[in-house]
C-alpha cells in the first residue's frame, strides 16, 4: 500500500475518522462544535473526492477509488453536510441530545462512501448493510416520540428481510461464477440460470431498499416517524446508494434481457401506485414518501433500458433527487416548532410568514413536479429520453401521465403556502445553519435546472 | 452595431431582471409599482427597435430571420440557446410588451402584496417573450412550461371566487398536454438524430425530418393536444371560464391576451411546419372544432349573466377564427389568423380591463347590477362601446379586418367551414349588443355611485382604443411584416 493508495481512499478515512472523533470526544465538546466537525469533515471528504483522479486498481483489498465513486462521494457528502446543518437546531428544539446523532450520520456517510468504491461483493454487501444499520439507529433517534421508535422497528424488520434477500442473491452470483470479484462474478455465461436467479433475488432486495412497489410498504411509516432531517438523509443517500449498487452490478454484467420484464413491472407499479397513493395523503411526509416511491419508479424506468444513457439518467436523477428532497425535508424540518407540522394544511400561509423556507419548500415541490426551470425537469427529461431511446415507449407514456397527475399533490402544497391563510403557530426565525443548508439545496436545484452541462460532463466521466 | 447588442437576449432578460428588482423592492409598494412600470416601458421601447432592422439579414440565421442569436447550452443533447426574430416574432413580442404594460397599469390598484404581483407579471412576460423568440424546440418547451408558475400564482393568490380550484385546474390541464408534447419532442429529436446523424433541437433542422405517416399522426396529435388546451379549442376549454373569471383583472388580461396566443403561435411556428402531412390529415378536425367553437361559445356567452364569464366565452369564440385561419394554411388565411391574434389580444384584453374597472367600482360583475352607465360615466361608456363594436366586427375597427381576411382565405379551401363561421359572427353580434344594451343603455337597475375614469384608466383604454382604430383602418404595415416569414413557413 503506497501513499497514493492512501490518498485515493482519503474520503473514506476522513469520514470514518471524523465519526470516531465525534463519538469519542462528544461528551467533552459542545454540540455545536460536534456539528461543525461533522460538516467540515463531510465537506473536506467531498472536496477531496471531487479533486482526485480515479483509478481502477484497488488501493486496499476490495476498495478502489473508481470514477463512479468520484461522482457519488461528493453527492453523499453534500447530503450528509446538509443533514447535519439541518439537524442541529431541529435536535435542540426536539430535545434530541448527545453526540450519537452526528456520529451516526457520519458513520452512514462513511458506509455510503465505501459502497461505490467496492470491487468485491462482500465489501459491497457490508457497505450496503452498514448504511442501513446506521439508518435504523437514526430513524429511531427521537426517543421522546413513540412513532420514531415504531418507525425504526418497522424499518429494521423489513430491512433485515431485504438484506437476507440481497445476501442470498450475492451467494447465488458467487455460486454461478466462483468468484467474489465484481468484475469477474458477473460475466460468466455458462451458469446463466444461476446468475439470473441471483439477479432476481437481488432485485427483490433492492425493491425494498429503493421502495419500489411492492417493497414500498415501510416507506410512508418510516418517513413519517423519523425526525425530518433523518427523512431528508434517508430519502436521498440511501436511495442513491441502492441505485448505485444496481448500476455497479448492471454495468459489469453482460446485457440481461431477462431483467427487463421484472424491472418494467416494478417501474410501472411504482410510478402509478406511488403517484396515486400520494394524491390521497393529508400528511406531508407520507405524501413525500409515496412521491419517492414514484420517483424511484422513474429511476427503474431508466435502469431497464440497459444503455449508457439510462445509467447516466439514473446518476443525474440521483443528484437531482438529492437536491429536491433535501430542500423539501429541510424546509419541513426548519418550519417545525415543538411538534412537526404534519398535515399539508399546517403549512397554510407560511409562504408569506416564513418567506425563505416557504419559498424553498415551494421550489422543491415545483422541482419534484418536474416544472422548469427547476432541476426536476432536466431529470425527468433525461429519464424519459433514455426510456424512449431504449424503446420503452408505452412505459414512458404511462410514466409521463402519472407524472402529470403528480403535479396535483405537489401543487396542493404550493397552494397551501401561498393561497390559504393559516392559523398554525408561526415558525421560529430561521437559524444560520438551516438557512445555509436550505440555500445550498435550492441553489443546487436551480443550477442543475438552468445549466446542467458540467454535471452531465461529470456523469459521463463517472461512467467510464 | 446591432450585431454587438444582443437585442433578443435583452428582450427576455430585461423583464426578468425587472422581476427580480421588483421582488427585491416588494416592501415598498410605490417603488415596486414604479419600477415595474419603468421596465414595462423600457421593454416596449426595446421591442420597437427591431422595427428599424427588418431589412437586415443576420449572420447564420435561417431564411426570413433578421435577428439571430445562437450559443451552445447543454451540449450532451445538442440543446442550444437559439433565438431568432422574423416578422411574426416581432409583432408577437411587440404585442407582449404592449399587453404587459397595460396589465401593469391596470393592476395599479392592487393593494395586497403588490410587489410580488408586479414581479410575477414581469416574470411571465419574460417567459412569453422567450417563447416567441426561441428557435430551439427544447428552449421553446422550457419557456412554454415556465409560463405556468407565475400564472398559477397570479390566479391563486390574487384571484376571487374559487381561485385555488381554478388555478390548479388550469395548471393540470395545460401540464398534461405539455408533458405529452415533451414525449413527442423527444421522439422527434431521436428520429431526426438517427436520420441525419446530428442530434439537435433546432427547429429549422427538425423540419427536414422524414416521419412515417402513422407515427407522424401520433406526434402531431400530442402537439395539437397541448396547443389546443392552451388555445383553448372545443372541447378542451373547460378550464378556461373558471380561470378567466377567478383571475385578477391583470391576470385575465395576460391569460386571455397572451397565453392563448402562445398556443396559436406554437401551431403556426412548430406543429404545422414540422408535420405537414399529419397536419393535413387533422385539418378537417380542426375546421370542425373551430367552427363549432365560434358558434357554440358565442351561444353560451349569450346565456351568461356574469360579464367576465361572458367575455371569457366570447374570447374563445373569437379564438375559433384563429384556429380556422391556421387550419386553412394558406398565406391569406394564416396572415389573417396572425392579425386576428393581435386584434383579439387588444380588443378582448381591453374588454377584460374595462370590466375589471367596473368591478373595482361596484364590486359586481353581474349584468343585472348595471344599466344606464352612459349617463353616469360617459367616458367609460364610450370606450366600452368602442371595444364591444370592435368585438362584434364593425367595419373600420380591427376585428372586422382580420375576421374578413380569415373568412376570405378559408373560403377558397373550405367554403363550408367559412360559411358556417360567418353564421357564427351573427351570434357574436347578439351577445355583444345585449351586453352594451344592458350595461351602457337601458335603465339603471340598482342605484350605483360610480366615478368616471381616472386619468390613468382613461389613458389605458384610450391607447387601446387608438390601436383598435389604427389596426382597423390601416392594418397594412402589420400584414407586410407577416409576408416574408409566411413565405418560408408555407413553402410546399
Amino acid at each position: 500500500m503506497t501513499l497514493a493508495d492512501l490518498y485515493s481512499i482519503m474520503p473514506i478515512i476522513i469520514t470514518a475518522g471524523a465519526a470516531l472523533v465525534v463519538l469519542l470526544c462528544g461528551p467533552m465538546l459542545l454540540s455545536a462544535s460536534l456539528t461543525a466537525i461533522g460538516v467540515t469533515a463531510s465537506a473536506a471528504a467531498g472536496v477531496w473526492a471531487a479533486l482526485s483522479t480515479p483509478t481502477s486498481t484497488p488501493a486496499v483489498a476490495g476498495l478502489a477509488f473508481t470514477p463512479l465513486a468520484r461522482f457519488l462521494i461528493p453527492l453523499f457528502c453534500f447530503a450528509a453536510a446538509i443533514t447535519l446543518l439541518l439537524s442541529h437546531s431541529y435536535n435542540e428544539r426536539r430535545g434530541i441530545k448527545g453526540e450519537e446523532f452526528p456520529a451516526t450520520v457520519l458513520f452512514a456517510l462513511f458506509a455510503t462512501c465505501v459502497l461505490p468504491c467496492a470491487t468485491n461483493m462482500l465489501i459491497l454487501f457490508l457497505a450496503l448493510e452498514s448504511v442501513s444499520f446506521a439508518f435504523y439507529i437514526l430513524v429511531s433517534m427521537d426517543l421522546s416520540r413513540a412513532e420514531s421508535g415504531e418507525a425504526g422497528l418497522k424499518y429494521l424488520l423489513l430491512g433485515a428481510v431485504a438484506a437476507a434477500f440481497t445476501a442470498f442473491g450475492f451467494a447465488l452470483l458467487f455460486t454461478g461464477s466462483g468468484t467474489l470479484q465484481l468484475s469477474g462474478a458477473l460475466a460468466r455465461p455458462e451458469n446463466r440460470a444461476i446468475i439470473s436467479a441471483g439477479w432476481g433475488v437481488i432485485l427483490v432486495g433492492m425493491a425494498f431498499k429503493l421502495s419500489l412497489v411492492p417493497g414500498h410498504l415501510w416507506t410512508p411509516d418510516v418517513y413519517q416517524g423519523a425526525p425530518a432531517p433523518v427523512s431528508a438523509y434517508l430519502s436521498t443517500s440511501s436511495k442513491v446508494a441502492a441505485a448505485a449498487l444496481l448500476l455497479m452490478l448492471l454495468g459489469l454484467s453482460p446485457p440481461m434481457p431477462e431483467l427487463r420484464v421484472p424491472l418494467a413491472a416494478l417501474s410501472v407499479l411504482s410510478m402509478v401506485l406511488g403517484n396515486l397513493a400520494a394524491l390521497r395523503q393529508q400528511n406531508i411526509k407520507r405524501m413525500l414518501a409515496y412521491s419517492s416511491v414514484a420517483h424511484m419508479g422513474y429511476l427503474a424506468l431508466a435502469l431497464l433500458s440497459g444503455s449508457r444513457d439510462g445509467y447516466a439518467a439514473v446518476l443525474l436523477y440521483g443528484a437531482v433527487y438529492t437536491a429536491m428532497n433535501l430542500a423539501a425535508f429541510g424546509a419541513i424540518s426548519s418550519l417545525s416548532v415543538e411538534e412537526e407540522r404534519e398535515l399539508i394544511t399546517d403549512y397554510a400561509g407560511l409562504g408569506f410568514t416564513a418567506p425563505l423556507r416557504g419559498g424553498v419548500l415551494a421550489l422543491a415541490m415545483i422541482s419534484l413536479a418536474g416544472i422548469p426551470p427547476a432541476a426536476g425537469f432536466i431529470g425527468k427529461f433525461f429519464i424519459f429520453y433514455s426510456a424512449i431511446k431504449g424503446g420503452a415507449i408505452t412505459l414512458a407514456i404511462i410514466g409521463i401521465l402519472s407524472a402529470a397527475a403528480s403535479a396535483h399533490f405537489y401543487l396542493k402544497v404550493v397552494a397551501q403556502l401561498y393561497m390559504h391563510r393559516g392559523e398554525a403557530p408561526a415558525p421560529r426565525p430561521v437559524s444560520l445553519a438551516e438557512g445555509l443548508a436550505l440555500c445550498l439545496a435550492s441553489l443546487m436545484i436551480l443550477v442543475i435546472g438552468v445549466y446542467p452541462g458540467p454535471l452531465l460532463g461529470a456523469i459521463e466521466a463517472a461512467l467510464h | 452595431m446591432t450585431s454587438l447588442i444582443p437585442i433578443l437576449t435583452l428582450l427576455i432578460f430585461l423583464p426578468l431582471c425587472g422581476s427580480l428588482l421588483v421582488f427585491a423592492l416588494r416592501r415598498s409598494e410605490a417603488a415596486a409599482r414604479g419600477v415595474a412600470l419603468a421596465f414595462g416601458l423600457a421593454e416596449l421601447a426595446l421591442c420597437l427597435w427591431p422595427l428599424a432592422l427588418t431589412g437586415e439579414k443576420a449572420a447564420g440565421a435561417p431564411a426570413g430571420y433578421f435577428l439571430y442569436q445562437d450559443a451552445a447550452w447543454i451540449e450532451r443533447f445538442g440543446i442550444r440557446y437559439t433565438l431568432g426574430m422574423d416578422g411574426i416574432s416581432l409583432v408577437m413580442t411587440l404585442l407582449t410588451a404592449f399587453i404587459t404594460l397595460i396589465a401593469v397599469l391596470s393592476a395599479w390598484q392592487v393593494k395586497e402584496r403588490a410587489g410580488l404581483f408586479f414581479s410575477l407579471l414581469l416574470a411571465l412576460q419574460a417567459a412569453v417573450q422567450g417563447l416567441f423568440l426561441s428557435l430551439d424546440l427544447f428552449l421553446f418547451y422550457l419557456f412554454w412550461e415556465a409560463m405556468l408558475i407565475p400564472m398559477l400564482l397570479l390566479i391563486g393568490v390574487w384571484g376571487s371566487g374559487r381561485p385555488v380550484y381554478s388555478t390548479i385546474k388550469f395548471f393540470l390541464y395545460t401540464f398534461v398536454g405539455s408533458l405529452l408534447m415533451l414525449l413527442a419532442i423527444i421522439a422527434l429529436y431521436l428520429m431526426h438524430g438517427a436520420q441525419s446523424g446530428s442530434y439537435t433541437f433546432a427547429l429549422p433542422e427538425l423540419v427536414h425530418t422524414s416521419i412515417p405517416y402513422d407515427l407522424g399522426l401520433w406526434l402531431f396529435a400530442a402537439f395539437l393536444l397541448s396547443f389546443a388546451i392552451k388555445f383553448p379549442l372545443f372541447p378542451l376549454h373547460t378550464w378556461q371560464p373558471d380561470a378567466y373569471c377567478d383571475a385578477p383583472a391583470a391576470g385575465t388580461l395576460m391569460l386571455g391576451s397572451l397565453l392563448s396566443k402562445t398556443a396559436a403561435y406554437g401551431l403556426i411556428r412548430i406543429a404545422f411546419p414540422l408535420f405537414p402531412e399529419a397536419s393535413r390529415a387533422f385539418t378537417p378536425l380542426i375546421y370542425v372544432v373551430a367552427v363549432l367553437g365560434i358558434g357554440y361559445f358565442a351561444w353560451i356567452a349569450f346565456a351568461q349573466r356574469d360579464m367576465k364569464r361572458m367575455l371569457a366565452y366570447s374570447s374563445v369564440s373569437h379564438m375559433g377564427f384563429v384556429a380556422l385561419g391556421i387550419a386553412a394554411w394558406s398565406p391569406v388565411a394564416v396572415s389573417g389568423a396572425l392579425l386576428q391574434m393581435v386584434n383579439h389580444a387588444v380588443t378582448t384584453g381591453a374588454l377584460f380591463v374595462a370590466v375589471g374597472m367596473l368591478e373595482e367600482r361596484a364590486d359586481n360583475r353581474d349584468l343585472s347590477g348595471y344599466g344606464g352607465t352612459w349617463g353616469k360615466i360617459p367616458v367609460f361608456s364610450f370606450f366600452f362601446l368602442v371595444f364591444n363594436m370592435a368585438s362584434a366586427g364593425v367595419p373600420g375597427l380591427n376585428n372586422f379586418v382580420s375576421e374578413l381576411i380569415i373568412l376570405v382565405g378559408t373560403f377558397r379551401v373550405a367554403p363550408l367551414a367559412a360559411a358556417l363561421a360567418f353564421l357564427g359572427t351573427i351570434l357574436t353580434l347578439v351577445y355583444t349588443v345585449r351586453l352594451v344594451q344592458e350595461v351602457v343603455f337601458g335603465k339603471e337597475k340598482k342605484p350605483l355611485d360610480l366615478k368616471d375614469l381616472s386619468l390613468r384608466e382613461a389613458g389605458v383604454l384610450g391607447v387601446m382604443a387608438l390601436v383598435v382604430v389604427a389596426l382597423g383602418v390601416h392594418p397594412g404595415p402589420v400584414l407586410d411584416l407577416f409576408r416574408a416569414p409566411l413565405e418560408v413557413l408555407l413553402k410546399p
